[in-house]
């Protein structure tokens, strides 16, 4: 491949500069065209299905609280170990584990959904909350009743009733249904499926993306 | 009244920011000071209503030939680089000099006569405008001096530019030592500003 | 009396000035926003209207840092001789008949004097800030300043030749029975080679090497914060609209128009000073900044040539019509 820097052009082209005069043109097409900034405090974007945002723990309609089992799987998964559970466990035979505390550091946390992806009951979550900084670090220190209000402050603005929320990463790719723990096996939106598998991410390939 | 207040405070001016150009430490304080001097000498001209004298002065020393000034002294570390010996060993023999000079000056100043010489009165400058005045005298009845001025200033920029260019076949012989080339171009772009 | 009247119109005329200065940084940000299809201010008031106020609020309000090695007097005089540089060119601007507060003889060269003064500021603010970017950006600016000056002089020799007077009042009315009521097309070289360095001649795109700012930070004014920093925008702003002016009086005819207009005689010299500020923002958002011996070749092997064989075809034109 030949890459020409200098284009050859003739000596009217040269006088005339027609090499400015194209950028100034374009330049001031683009002057009136319509601007694609989008004014984000009052014009919120569209939020994908996949995102990944602030932490919370989903509270069980039953128990009204956490549905977390205390099996440290999102801990050992998690790439930042930014999770901290402390569980002990009844003296009677076929209770759950008791969760003390379950604490999430969500400045160390990279966003991965690892932690959505392993938990076997679906207990954690990141929801689509994206607007939650702060000026002090404690305060980012999420603990697990922060957590579950997190979920409930969620929630709450959902359009969709809170049982029929499905989060993607709940029922993870590339494994078939037999594999699943049984609160795994979820029924998904067809829009996040492709070549037979679960796509959070892979969502963009089937649907031209749209402007917005 | 207000022309003798205006040319005592440039005359003022003048030595002051003179005596400080050759005193002050810092070198380019002292280009500085020259910059001072150059604009009330500017104003000294506008007394005598040569406007394009003025003008002249500040666009010509203030504008190219002090900024050439700063550029030397800006690209040459004085502290370390220039170490000049007394041009004149004895000092006083310098100070007889300058004495002699001083005395000269001030022997001539009693052959100053006021008021116009020639067809141009100050009337006559007004009316058709000094720029004009001047243009219509220097390529007429001075055409000469002005040429030969002008060829002086040829041969100092050709001068220059065989300077600058002095060791070229020192260089062709070492090729590798290519870095200084570009030197000697730069230089008589300043030649050719003033 | 006369003395008071003189100032009432210098306090008239820096106000709109400032006014202008303030607006043309919000001209220049909104334009330039909507031809890399963005917005520009939007937040401060309708539109951002108020956005250059804000800024010169927070400007004035800020901290005003000087470097611990700084060279301090020169530091601190540097953007006022800038500044000053820049408003007294104005004096001698002619807005409309009769609208120039000293008409002078000189006035073209008496700008002249005056932009050449303000490369000054720009220098001594990069020696004395003891930075390494500001004084490459000073020593790029005095390079750049010289060699287009040259050019630029002698591109409006032309027009001196023309109108036959340094009288910028008088280069207008002399305009008045040429082509179009302005010397445009019969010096159309001198209009390019000015044009290119009065780009120069005010460190714009695509000549702003000096404050370069993917290279040099912020190249001569790195070390200013807070006033002195935004005297070193006014007096950029100030420069730009002074060299319009000049390009507006020598080569577009001034306050002439196609027809008179009643209340305010300066209405086309303003229009034509905002389209050529139009032109400097609209070349700004367009090109990149060229090298530096491109910019050196470009001023010394073609614009001072092509300014010379401007002044010898006009002069034998002169000669030969008049």
């Amino acid at each position: 491949m030949q890459i020409q820097y200098k284009p050859k052009r003739g000596w009217l082209a040269t006088i005339f500069q027609a090499e400015i005069v194209q950028g100034m043109t374009l330049t001031l097409k683009r002057l009136f065209s319509k601007p694609i900034t989008r004014q984000y405090p009052d014009e919120k974007p569209k939020i994908r299905p996949g995102f990944r945002g602030q932490h919370a723990l989903v509270r069980d309609p039953e128990t009204g609280d956490c549905k977390c089992i205390g099996c440290m799987r999102c801990a050992m998964a998690c790439p930042s170990r930014c999770i901290r559970i402390r569980s002990h466990k009844d003296k009677e035979p076929g209770s759950r584990r008791v969760i003390d505390c379950y604490r999430i550091d969500s400045l160390r946390c990279v966003y991965c959904g690892y932690c959505e992806e392993v938990c076997p009951v679906n207990a954690i979550v990141l929801t689509e909350v994206y607007e939650y900084g702060s000026y002090t670090r404690p305060s980012l220190y999420f603990t697990k009743e922060q957590l579950l209000a997190n979920w409930d402050r969620f929630a709450a603005e959902l359009d969709t009733p809170v049982e029929e929320y499905v989060n993607p990463f709940w029922r993870p790719r590339g494994l078939s249904e037999q594999d699943l723990p049984a609160p795994k096996r979820l029924p998904v939106s067809p829009e996040w499926s492709g070549e037979q598998q679960v796509v959070g991410r892979k969502w963009r390939q089937h649907h031209t993306p749209e402007q917005s | 009244m207000f022309i003798q207040i205006f040319f005592g405070y440039c005359a003022l001016m003048i030595t002051l920011s003179g005596i400080l150009a050759i005193s002050l430490r810092n070198p380019v304080h002292c280009v500085l000071m020259v910059l001072v001097l150059f604009f009330h000498m500017a104003g000294l001209y506008l007394t005598l209503n040569a406007e394009f004298l003025a003008a002249v002065q500040i666009i010509v020393y203030a504008g190219a030939i002090l900024v050439l000034y700063l550029f030397v002294l800006f690209l040459v570390s004085l502290r370390e680089e220039l170490h000049l010996d007394a041009f004149i060993a004895n000092p006083w023999i310098g100070r007889v000099i300058a004495g002699g000079l001083a005395a000269a000056l001030l022997y001539v100043i009693p052959a100053f006569t006021l008021g116009e010489k020639g067809v141009w009165s100050v009337e006559a400058i007004k009316q058709v405008t000094h720029t004009k005045a001047l243009g219509q005298e220097m390529y007429s009845t001075y055409l000469l001096p002005f040429e030969i001025g002008g060829l002086i200033l040829l041969v100092a920029l050709i001068g220059g530019l065989a300077l600058a260019r002095r060791d070229e076949g020192a260089t062709e012989a070492n090729a590798a030592d290519e870095a200084t080339t570009p030197l000697p171009a730069q230089s008589d772009h300043k030649e050719a500003a003033q | 009396m006369n003395i008071l009247l003189l100032l009432v119109w210098i306090i008239i005329l820096f106000a709109v000035v400032m006014l202008h200065v303030a607006y043309a940084t919000y001209f220049e940000r909104k334009i330039i926003g909507h031809m890399q299809v963005r917005l520009g201010p939007m937040r401060v008031g309708w539109h951002g209207l108020l956005q250059p106020i804000a800024d010169g609020v927070k400007s004035f309000f800020k901290e005003d840092i000087i470097p611990a090695n700084a060279d301090r007097p020169t530091f601190l005089a540097a953007p006022i001789i800038c500044l000053v540089a820049m408003m007294t060119s104005l004096a001698v601007l002619p807005f409309a008949k009769g609208w120039v507060l000293a008409d002078i003889n000189i006035g073209l060269l008496f700008i002249f004097a005056m932009s050449s003064l303000s490369s000054y500021g720009v220098v001594l603010a990069g020696w004395a800030s003891n930075s390494k970017f500001s004084f490459l950006g000073g020593l790029r600016s005095m390079a750049q300043v010289i060699s287009y000056e040259i050019a630029m002089g002698l591109s409006l020799v032309g027009v001196m030749l023309l109108s036959g007077s340094l009288n910028l009042s008088e280069i207008v009315e002399a305009q008045g029975n040429s082509i179009l009521g302005m010397y445009l097309i019969p010096q159309c070289i001198g209009f390019f080679v000015f044009f290119i360095s009065m780009l120069a001649e005010t460190n714009r795109v695509p000549f702003d090497l000096p404050e370069a700012e993917t290279e040099l930070v912020s190249g001569y004014c790195t070390e200013y914060s807070g006033m002195r920093y935004a005297i070193f925008f006014m007096a950029e702003y100030i420069g730009m609209m002074v060299m319009a002016s000049i390009g507006t009086v020598c080569f577009l005819g001034g306050w002439n128009g196609p027809f008179a207009v009643p209340f305010f005689p300066p209405l086309w010299f303003v229009l034509k000073i905002y389209l050529f500020m139009f032109i400097f923002i609209w070349i700004r958002a367009t090109l990149p900044r060229y090298r530096y011996d491109q910019l050196m070749d470009l001023g010394w092997k073609l614009l001072i040539p092509l300014a010379l064989a401007n002044i010898v075809l006009t002069a034998c034109l002169k000669a030969m019509i008049g």
